[in-house]
C-alpha cells in the first residue's frame, strides 16, 4: 500500500466504517412547535451522541439534550412564519446544544487534566511523552476506543467541539463555522490543532491500532 | 511547497477541493516524514470516525416531550379575575394548581395591577373571572378566617419563603404573633429580618395572613398596603392585642 493512500482515499476513508453517522432524517415541512414531536425523534439520536463526546457523562449527555430541546421549542415558537421557514435546523440545533454544553461544563468543575489543558492547551502539545509506551501491545478495539474517547475528552472545550464535529460527526468546515460562529480559517485551525494534540496523547500508532488490516496491506506493499 | 504548509493543508486534502493538491502530492511523495504524518493525522481522523455512535436511552424522548410540556405548563399565562370583598376589590390570579396572587386594588387602574402582577409572577397574565373554587376560597376567608391553602400554589417561591408563609398560616385568626417568632418557628431564630422580607413580597396575602405579624412589641409595623389596612384585617378577625 502506498504511504500516500489516505489522502488519495484508501481502505479506510473509502470504506466507510458501519459505524460512519448517517445524517439525520430531515423534517418534512418548515419546523415549528406542531412538527416538534418529529423534530426531536428526527435529532436526539444525534445531538445526545454530540453531548456525550463533548462531555463524556451519559446523564450530563441526557440533560443537555432535555434543556436544548426546550430551548428550542421555546426559540421556535416565538419565532415568526418567515423565520421558521429560513432557519437551518441542524447547524441551529447544534449550536442550542453546544451552548448548553458550554454553559453546564462551566458550571462544573473540570477534572484536572482539562483544567490543565483549559489553561494552556499548547501543554499537551509540547509534553515529550509519544503516547502509550507499547501501542502495538493494545490489541482490543473496544479499549482503543475508550483511549480514543479519554483523549477527545483531554482536549481544551473549543478544540474538542471543532474535532467532535469534523470527525464524529462528519460536518464540513462551513457547517462548522456557522454552528461554532467562527470564521472557517479559525475553525480549519482549531481542528488542526485538535489532530496534532490527540496525535501527542495517543501517539503515533493510533490509525494503526483501529485498522486491524493496516499490518497485512503494509506486509503485502 | 515547504513541510509546514503541507501540514497545515491536511484536512482540507481529505475534502478533496484544496487547489492546491498537486503540489501537496508532489511534496509528499518525496518527504517520508511528510507522509508520516499525514498517515498518522489520517489515523486519528479514522479513529474519531470509528467511535461507535452512543445510543441514547430509550427514555430520552418521552423524556424530552415530558420536559417540554412542563416548560410550555410553567409558562402558561395566569388567569386574574377581579372579586368584591369587605375590604374592597380584589385581583386574584390563578392557574389550575391554584391561587398565585392576591392583590387589593390600589385603585391606579387594571393595566397598572396586571402589570405588577406580571412583573411579580414572571408570566403574562390573562383577564379572566373568577370560577366557583376561586370565588369560594376567598369567600371563606373572610367567612371564617380560615385559608384553603390546598387551594393556593406557592411552589414559584423558595424553600425560605415557603417556610416562612406556612409558618404565618398556624397563627390563629384573632392573634399575632412577631417575626422573630416565626423566624423561630421556621428553625432560623436570627432571621427575624428575613422574615419580614419574604412578608413584605408575600403573593398571596390574606390567604397566607402575613397582616398576623407584628414587632416584638406588638406595634404593626409595616404592611404592603398601609398599616390601616392591617388593623383593619385584624379587626375583622376579631384581634385587638395590637399596637398602633
Amino acid at each position: 500500500m502506498s504511504a500516500l493512500a489516505p489522502i488519495l482515499g484508501d481502505y479506510r476513508l473509502s470504506s466507510a466504517p458501519a459505524t460512519m453517522p448517517q445524517p439525520a432524517r430531515q423534517t418534512k415541512g418548515v419546523p415549528g412547535p406542531e412538527n416538534f414531536e418529529a423534530i426531536v425523534d428526527d435529532y436526539q439520536r444525534r445531538l445526545y451522541g454530540f453531548a456525550l463526546r463533548m462531555t463524556g457523562n451519559r446523564e450530563d449527555a441526557e440533560e443537555i439534550v432535555q434543556d436544548s430541546f426546550v430551548r428550542a421549542y421555546r426559540a421556535l415558537a416565538k419565532m415568526d412564519p418567515q423565520q421558521r421557514a429560513e432557519l437551518r435546523l441542524q447547524p441551529w440545533l447544534y449550536t442550542i446544544t453546544l451552548n448548553v454544553t458550554r454553559n453546564r461544563l462551566r458550571s462544573k468543575r473540570p477534572t484536572n487534566v482539562a483544567l490543565d489543558s483549559l489553561a494552556d492547551p499548547d501543554a499537551l502539545l509540547n509534553e515529550t511523552q509519544e503516547g502509550p509506551d507499547q501501542p502495538e501491545a493494545i490489541v482490543d478495539r473496544a479499549a482503543d476506543m475508550v483511549l480514543v474517547e479519554q483523549a477527545l475528552l483531554q482536549l481544551p472545550m473549543h478544540l474538542r467541539a471543532a474535532a467532535t464535529l469534523r470527525f464524529v460527526e462528519g460536518r464540513s468546515h462551513p457547517e462548522i463555522a456557522e454552528i461554532l460562529n467562527q470564521p472557517i480559517g479559525t475553525v480549519k485551525s482549531h481542528v488542526h490543532r485538535a489532530v496534532r494534540i490527540l496525535r501527542r496523547i495517543l501517539g503515533p500508532q493510533v490509525g494503526r491500532i483501529v485498522a486491524p488490516d493496516n499490518s497485512t496491506n503494509q506486509e503485502e506493499d | 511547497m515547504r513541510c509546514c504548509d503541507v501540514e497545515k493543508l491536511w484536512d482540507d486534502m481529505r475534502d478533496a477541493l484544496e487547489p492546491h493538491r498537486a503540489a501537496v502530492i508532489k511534496h509528499l511523495r518525496a518527504c517520508p516524514p511528510c507522509q508520516e504524518l499525514y498517515e498518522q493525522y489520517e489515523g486519528i481522523a479514522y479513529c474519531l470516525t470509528c467511535l461507535p455512535p452512543p445510543e441514547p436511552p430509550a427514555t430520552l424522548v418521552p423524556k424530552i416531550i415530558e420536559h417540554i410540556r412542563s416548560a410550555v405548563k410553567a409558562t402558561a399565562p395566569d388567569s386574574v379575575a377581579k372579586i368584591a370583598s369587605p375590604l374592597g376589590q380584589l385581583y386574584v390570579a390563578f392557574r389550575e394548581t391554584g391561587i398565585t396572587y392576591v392583590a387589593l386594588d390600589r385603585g391606579e387602574g387594571d393595566e397598572a395591577e396586571f402589570q405588577r402582577i406580571k412583573a411579580r409572577l414572571g408570566r403574562s397574565v390573562v383577564p379572566s373571572t373568577a370560577p366557583a373554587w376561586v370565588n369560594e376560597t376567598l369567600n371563606a376567608f373572610f367567612r371564617s378566617h380560615v385559608s384553603h391553602l390546598e387551594r393556593v400554589d406557592i411552589s414559584d417561591l423558595t424553600p425560605f419563603e415557603q417556610a416562612t408563609l406556612r409558618a404565618t398560616a398556624t397563627i390563629p385568626p384573632g392573634e399575632v404573633r412577631s417575626y422573630g417568632w416565626v423566624a423561630a418557628t421556621i428553625g432560623q431564630p436570627n432571621a427575624a429580618r428575613a422574615v419580614g422580607g419574604v412578608m413584605a413580597r408575600n403573593p398571596v396575602p390574606l390567604l397566607y395572613p402575613c397582616h398576623r405579624v407584628v414587632d416584638c412589641e406588638g406595634r404593626l409595623h409595616n404592611y404592603e398596603y398601609g398599616i390601616d389596612v392591617k388593623a383593619r384585617i385584624l379587626e375583622l378577625e376579631g384581634c385587638r392585642s395590637y399596637k398602633r
